[in-house]
């Protein structure tokens, strides 16, 4: 839905993304709040949670791309963020690359694992897949720790900080800098990927693949090549949380986080880019929320146990997935477009 | 001739256990259709439990056993009441969702009742010791009780399935729950019902893991063999998911004998996995299940 007195005179007009001086408004607040004063005054702990947010907000975009537009399900995307994040810690600790040439290769690598993992999808669908997806959770991290001549096996892989000439990126501002480009420019692609043709496939392919592929779509083809996307935001996200951490070690990229970044794409909102965001920064906030109000609670009620923090998360994040699946299936990004519609038309009833 | 018979009879001791929680998956998914990927979740939850009723409640052995069923009874019910009839006819992406949503809910009870890491395990109720028959094999009597305790189950499983009313409108709303339905069955008592059982064999399941590696998170990485093991057997098949769960068992344990040398170890917790990802590629539908054909 358009405001009223919105015209689109030509083709350019009618598939722009930002469309009326009030979206350009919002935009320029937007990036005047997340280039000037986000980075300036709020304090390092918050700035480490926003680029936290950042990386995950890139894989969940991934994710989404897979799992939101084509309907595949995917339950071993921290696998992929794995490969990727090994990928880029080797290159750089083994070989001494710079940062700019690990990271593409880390896409690559991880887009690659992407691609041999998503090649079940040609016969399988459904939970058959996220039963293969789930082989892949526990097969590329059980090889990461058992290769320890390359990967250092479970101590750990080190990763050197980037460099940008002179400048070594490694206090928080730096990297939320850094970080800030490439979540924009992941937004930007998978909104942009999500008007093109594959788009458009592969959303055919979710809503019915028979149909889809009577109407000429190339099925597998399109199935692999979300795979590939999916996994190769997973390794760009991989590699920036490698160097951002300075260390990875292969624990981090469990079932459980998997599991969470589904959560995410569901609770933000399947097949909406918005909603990724929204995903990531509400069901990350709810963890925060959690770890700042535990250590109150157990302040008040000593009988409440030390790992009520774990305990509550992991409660917290299952009851709002399931209120969400079961009360708003199309996440907040549905609510998001309810309430633009209606603030749109305020203070008017109609 | 010794080293192979010993990894058959090992794979088959732990193989039942893995049958037997494919089981439960194989049960609910057949009544209901969905897979239920809580399952690990509830197994470890069984396995805290009974070890709770035991060892911290100090309560008899029937006693306990009778508060395990009161306590599958219950958490079958919440189950299928709250969490998965709201979401009939929702994509399948849903219930998947729902039931991962669900593991994380019991996962978080657990570490909040009993925090920290693991708990040994040594129940008055299990023999201990060690049998050798002739020199072709050794056996804990442990292991060997747990196997025993998974046969009979399995026996109960079948004439429940066979002889009994409630088992045959199990098989009838498995079949066509509309005509289950015209046939006067309650179907919706049937669906608890198959939640029930399949957590009451989760909780044994769970308590003979326990038995053998303590109560802690290794549990639940043991019940996780329960997936390849459906899959192997077919999803649609209850004999598949027993047969599936002993061929698991005995090909993981071959396979990591011979050639955990040549990889350093540590095969045992791969293969299951590398047999699951060869059976999706070649047989998708696994040994007993449907083959899905589609038609427009």
């Amino acid at each position: 839905m358009r405001p009223c007195g919105t015209f689109d005179e030509d083709y350019r007009h009618d598939m722009a993304i930002i469309r009326t001086r009030f979206q350009w408004i919002m935009l320029g607040l937007l990036l005047v709040t997340l280039l000037a004063i986000f980075p300036y005054f709020l304090s390092d702990y918050v700035l480490s949670t926003i680029n936290v947010i950042f990386i995950t907000i890139i894989v969940v975009l991934g994710l989404n791309i897979l799992t939101g537009y084509t309907g595949q399900i995917s339950i071993g995307q921290a696998a992929f963020v794995g490969v990727g994040a090994y990928a880029s810690a080797v290159l750089s600790t083994r070989l001494g690359l710079p940062f700019w040439i690990c990271l593409p290769f880390a896409i690559l690598v991880a887009a690659l694992i992407g691609l041999i993992f998503g090649l079940p999808s040609l016969k399988l669908k459904g939970f058959y897949l996220a039963m293969s997806t789930l082989a892949a959770q526990y097969v590329i991290p059980w090889i990461i720790i058992h290769t320890p001549s390359i990967t250092f096996g479970i101590n750990g892989c080190p990763a050197a900080s980037p460099r940008l000439g002179d400048l070594v990126i490694n206090s928080e501002r730096e990297w939320y800098y850094l970080l800030l480009i490439f979540v924009t420019v992941g937004i930007f692609f998978a909104k942009n990927i999500a008007r093109t043709k594959p788009g458009r496939a592969f959303v055919a392919i979710r809503d019915n693949d028979l149909a889809a592929e009577i109407m000429g779509i190339n099925i597998f083809g399109y199935k692999i090549l979300s795979f590939i996307i999916c996994s190769a935001y997973a390794g760009l996200a991989g590699s920036l949380l490698a160097h951002y951490q300075g260390m990875v070690v292969a624990e981090q990229f469990s079932l459980m986080s998997s599991i969470w970044y589904l959560g995410m794409v569901i609770v933000g909102g399947m097949g909406s880019i918005v909603g990724t965001i929204f995903g990531v920064v509400v069901i990350r906030g709810l963890r925060e929320l959690v770890m700042i109000t535990t250590p109150m609670l157990t302040t008040i009620f000593p009988v409440l146990k030390e790992s009520l923090g774990a305990a509550m998360t992991s409660i917290g994040f299952g009851l709002v997935v399931l209120l969400f699946l079961i009360f708003e299936p199309r996440g907040l990004a549905h609510r998001w477009e309810l309430l633009k519609n209606s603030m749109r038309i305020w203070p008017m009833p109609y | 001739m010794e080293f192979l018979t010993q990894l058959i009879v090992a794979g088959l001791m732990s193989g039942a256990v893995y049958g037997l929680m494919a089981v439960g998956i194989i049960l609910v998914y057949k009544s209901s259709g969905i897979f239920n990927f809580a399952h690990t979740a509830i197994v470890v939850m069984g396995a805290f439990v009974f070890w709770a009723l035991i060892t911290q409640l100090h309560l008899p052995f029937w006693l306990a056993v009778v508060l395990l069923l009161i306590w599958s009874l219950i958490l079958g019910f919440l189950i299928q009441r709250l969490a998965l009839r709201p979401l009939i006819g929702q994509p399948i992406l849903a219930a998947i969702m729902a039931t991962l949503a669900l593991a994380e809910i019991l996962n978080g009870i657990v570490t909040l009742i009993w925090p920290g890491l693991g708990r040994v395990y040594q129940p008055a109720f299990m023999p201990t010791g060690v049998i050798r028959a002739g020199n072709l094999v050794t056996i804990s009597i442990n292991q060997l009780a747990s196997f025993v305790v998974c046969l009979v189950a399995f026996g109960i499983f079948t004439y429940f399935f066979q002889r009994t009313r409630i088992g045959l409108a199990m098989r009838a709303t498995a079949e066509d729950q509309q005509l289950a339905r015209s046939f006067g069955i309650k179907v919706e008592r049937v669906l608890a019902i198959s939640w029930v059982i399949a957590i009451i064999t989760a909780a044994i399941g769970g308590i003979l893991t326990a038995c053998l590696y303590g109560v802690n998170p290794i549990v639940s990485e043991v019940a996780i063999y329960a997936f390849p093991a459906v899959i192997f057997g077919g999803l649609e098949s209850i004999t598949g998911g027993v047969i599936g769960g002993l061929a698991l068992g005995v090909l993981q344990n071959i396979g990591a004998g011979y050639l955990d040398p040549f990889v350093g170890g540590g095969l045992k917790e791969l293969a299951p996995y590398i047999i699951l990802l060869l059976v999706l590629i070649f047989k998708p539908y696994g040994l007993f299940g449907y083959e899905r054909i589609e038609r427009i």
